[in-house]
């Protein structure tokens, strides 16, 4: 025990002083800084812009369908707020149009086409750039349907209530049920505003999770390898028990990792203390205090599993590894394993509660995202969460024994990468 | 009681056997070498009394007692490719690897400039590893495994790739450990070393014992064969002797290789009746010749 924690403080310090750990760190609190102050960047140099001056302004055609257009800018002046405006034209002269357009007196006009045989003409908008924005698309379309409603129930004699009534459009509400089988704070009926900002949560946590799991992991490996091609394995092992040697080096890395996300943390909680950052955030709708504790609860728990399971399997690697040059290459199936962890989870956020999901929460090396996702954003119950921790922790018995064993045997041979059956057969030699 | 006992002690790889019933005794303050060529078993043989694989026959004991893990603090062990991590400092790994034998760091530190200073570079307490030359890491690497002042040494090769006045440097060290009361289980295919440092020794080859035992009692039980006689004149007639097989001129005289060791006062007879002698000598065999004896004997 003595021992052990001995070799956790000679990790950590070594490592907490390496300048790839101190630059890796900076940089990635640095992004941090910049993905936090970011919205509030993109509203200093666009968002007040737009709201003042830059209203574009539409030629329109009157021609013979005087009532049609007048019908439009009523609509249109009733509508929400855009940033388009009208210009009258008595009638169709392409020339003057297209000069006005030349000139930037207007970005583009409409021109009402009789159509034959159909009551309602076609409404044609002619500018320089073919496409029309899907902001002035939108906002036509539905004045324009106003105005088609009202020129065909005009002969109907309908009183002015019913014709609004005509043109509410249809509401439809979703609502989610607080069933039977959920409870506890993880299944709260959650609301809009909630769900966006614990969907950055769950985000935001993957992301760590992967980042540093990546770099301890690789980190651990990396230096289990070295102490073995540098021979001062057959030193420490005769000083020290493989195992003590092992668990001390992965919680050691676990320690590291815990601080550079604390590290993270505290960046990230200074950055949105930053006064523009709260009225950033109220803007956008986002309510901090919404976040569900649960799921930071969750998320470290099933981090700290989720680091140990990765880990031991990177030391039982790294051991079986006599050259740094042969690393890469052996630790690739892990590699391959996170990544497949990272990418189900981040590709599910939107669909939390799909039989993947459902299932994948249960197998271990992949459950630790998964399980955030469905906790952070789906429906889960408790008894879920806690049978996805119970599977976790035999898994990480059951490989802890394993990689283990696998480091024992590894640390002494050398040569070739030894194959899975040449390391069965020398497993057995040794005692634990 | 010994210090350090293998008795009967057998390692078996899957294929072969390593190590083939090796028995021995080291005493306290006492050097044993353990000779043999390359691949003869001496290492594999070293790890298990380290503990670091176990013997699938036999029994090792130290002061009477099987393994244990109170073994790791009174054990040092320098390897033969030794190493330590080329990018921490040497006072860092050092202390380090003391503390992981029981050292407090208080003490680890003091045992450590004291050691520098007996190799006279106290200056490389700040340097990375990487940094000094090969002669000087092996050094470190002898400091490492002597810091914790074990009661027993075990030394692979500890004195290859040194120069020659570092090796009279660590062989005045490890007699100076010996002097003390180490236990010091030694290895090496230098037999010159052998021959000054140990007084009980074992040849491995291809796994088996081939010599063992206390050196001057292997050495006398080995024959005389070559006499070196040294004169100011010629002398004749040596080939005829009875028991002469070789007769050599050298510089100052003749080298000559018996037979018997009765054939030598024939030859100092023959040479006083017609020279002056300035030099005779029945030479003991050297730990070369029989090394190479042995090896060889048992390829046959």
């Amino acid at each position: 025990m003595n021992n052990m924690w001995t070799v956790i403080r000679f990790t950590f310090m070594n490592k907490v002083r390496t300048k790839s750990f101190v630059v890796s760190t900076l940089i990635f609190a640095l992004i941090i800084s910049i993905g936090i102050n970011l919205p509030y960047l993109i509203q200093l140099f666009t968002g007040d812009k737009a709201g003042a001056e830059d209203i574009t302004r539409i030629g329109l055609v009157y021609g013979q369908e005087q009532l049609l257009a007048e019908q439009l800018e009523t609509t249109w002046s009733s509508l929400p707020a855009t940033s388009y405006e009208f210009v009258k034209y008595e009638t169709a002269d392409e020339a003057a149009l297209n000069k006005d357009i030349e000139n930037g007196n207007i970005e583009g006009y409409l021109k009402f086409e009789k159509q034959e045989g159909n009551t309602f003409p076609t409404v044609v908008y002619s500018s320089e750039d073919e496409a029309m924005s899907p902001e002035l698309q939108s906002n036509l379309q539905a004045a324009l349907q106003i105005a088609k409603t009202r020129s065909i129930v005009d002969g109907l004699n309908l009183s002015e209530s019913q014709i609004q009534e005509l043109n509410q459009p249809v509401r439809i509400d979703a609502r989610s049920i607080e069933g039977a089988s959920k409870s506890g704070g993880a299944s709260d009926e959650k609301e809009g505003s909630s769900e966006i900002i614990n969907y950055i949560v769950v985000y935001a946590l993957i992301i760590l999770f992967f980042f540093t799991l990546m770099g301890t992991g690789n980190m651990i490996a990396s230096e289990v390898t070295t102490e073995k091609s540098s021979r001062i394995m057959e030193i420490l092992i005769t000083s020290v028990s493989p195992l003590s040697q092992m668990f001390g080096k992965v919680i050691g890395m676990f320690l590291l990792g815990l601080s550079q996300i604390a590290a993270f943390g505290v960046v990230a909680v200074i950055n949105l203390m930053l006064p523009h950052n709260i009225d950033t955030l109220k803007e956008m709708n986002l309510d901090l205090s919404a976040i569900d504790p649960m799921l930071l609860v969750f998320g470290l728990i099933f981090y700290i599993l989720g680091y140990f399971l990765y880990a031991m399997l990177y030391a039982a690697i790294g051991s079986i590894v006599s050259r740094t040059e042969d690393l890469g290459q052996a630790i690739m199936p892990i590699t391959m394993l996170s990544l497949v962890a990272f990418y189900i989870a981040i590709f599910s956020l939107s669909a939390p509660n799909s039989m993947l999901m459902k299932v994948s929460g249960y197998i271990p090396f992949i459950s630790p995202t998964t399980i955030l996702v469905r906790i952070g954003l789906g429906d889960i119950a408790v008894w879920e969460i806690l049978l996805s921790l119970g599977i976790l922790v035999v898994a990480i018995l059951i490989f802890g024994w394993l990689a283990a064993k696998i480091y024992r045997t590894g640390v002494l041979m050398y040569g070739k990468r030894p194959t899975l059956k040449e390391l069965g057969k020398a497993m057995k030699a040794y005692k634990m | 009681m010994q210090r350090l006992e293998l008795d009967n002690v057998v390692k078996i790889y899957a294929d072969k056997t390593a190590v083939n019933r090796i028995s021995l005794q080291v005493e306290e303050g006492e050097i044993y070498g353990l000779l043999g060529a390359n691949g003869a078993g001496k290492t594999t043989t070293m790890r298990m009394v380290l503990g670091l694989i176990y013997p699938d026959e036999g029994t090792i004991l130290y002061n009477g007692k099987p393994y244990n893990k109170e073994l790791r603090r009174i054990m040092g062990y320098l390897p033969e490719e030794r190493g330590l991590y080329p990018k921490v400092k040497v006072s860092e790994q050092i202390s380090y690897l003391a503390q992981l034998r029981g050292m407090s760091v208080k003490d680890a530190d003091k045992s450590l400039k004291y050691w520098l200073e007996r190799f006279e570079v106290p200056d490389y307490y700040d340097k990375k590893i990487e940094e000094l030359s090969k002669g000087n890491q092996q050094k470190m690497g002898f400091i490492a495994a002597v810091v914790h002042d074990p009661q027993i040494l075990i030394l692979d090769e500890a004195f290859s790739g040194l120069d020659p006045v570092n090796v009279e440097l660590l062989k005045s060290t490890v007699k100076e450990l010996r002097d003390k009361g180490t236990s010091i289980l030694f290895s090496t295919h230098r037999m010159e070393h052998v021959e000054e440092l140990c007084k009980n020794i074992t040849i491995l080859h291809s796994s088996n014992t081939v010599v063992k035992g206390n050196l001057k009692e292997i050495k006398s039980k080995y024959p005389r064969e070559e006499v070196v006689l040294g004169t100011s004149g010629d002398v004749q007639g040596l080939e005829a002797i009875p028991g002469v097989t070789e007769v050599k001129r050298t510089e100052d005289g003749y080298s000559i290789r018996i037979s018997q060791v009765d054939a030598a006062q024939s030859i100092l007879n023959t040479a006083m009746s017609q020279s002056t002698i300035h030099r005779f000598e029945i030479k003991e065999p050297t730990l070369n010749q029989i090394f190479i004896k042995a090896v060889g004997e048992s390829n046959e």
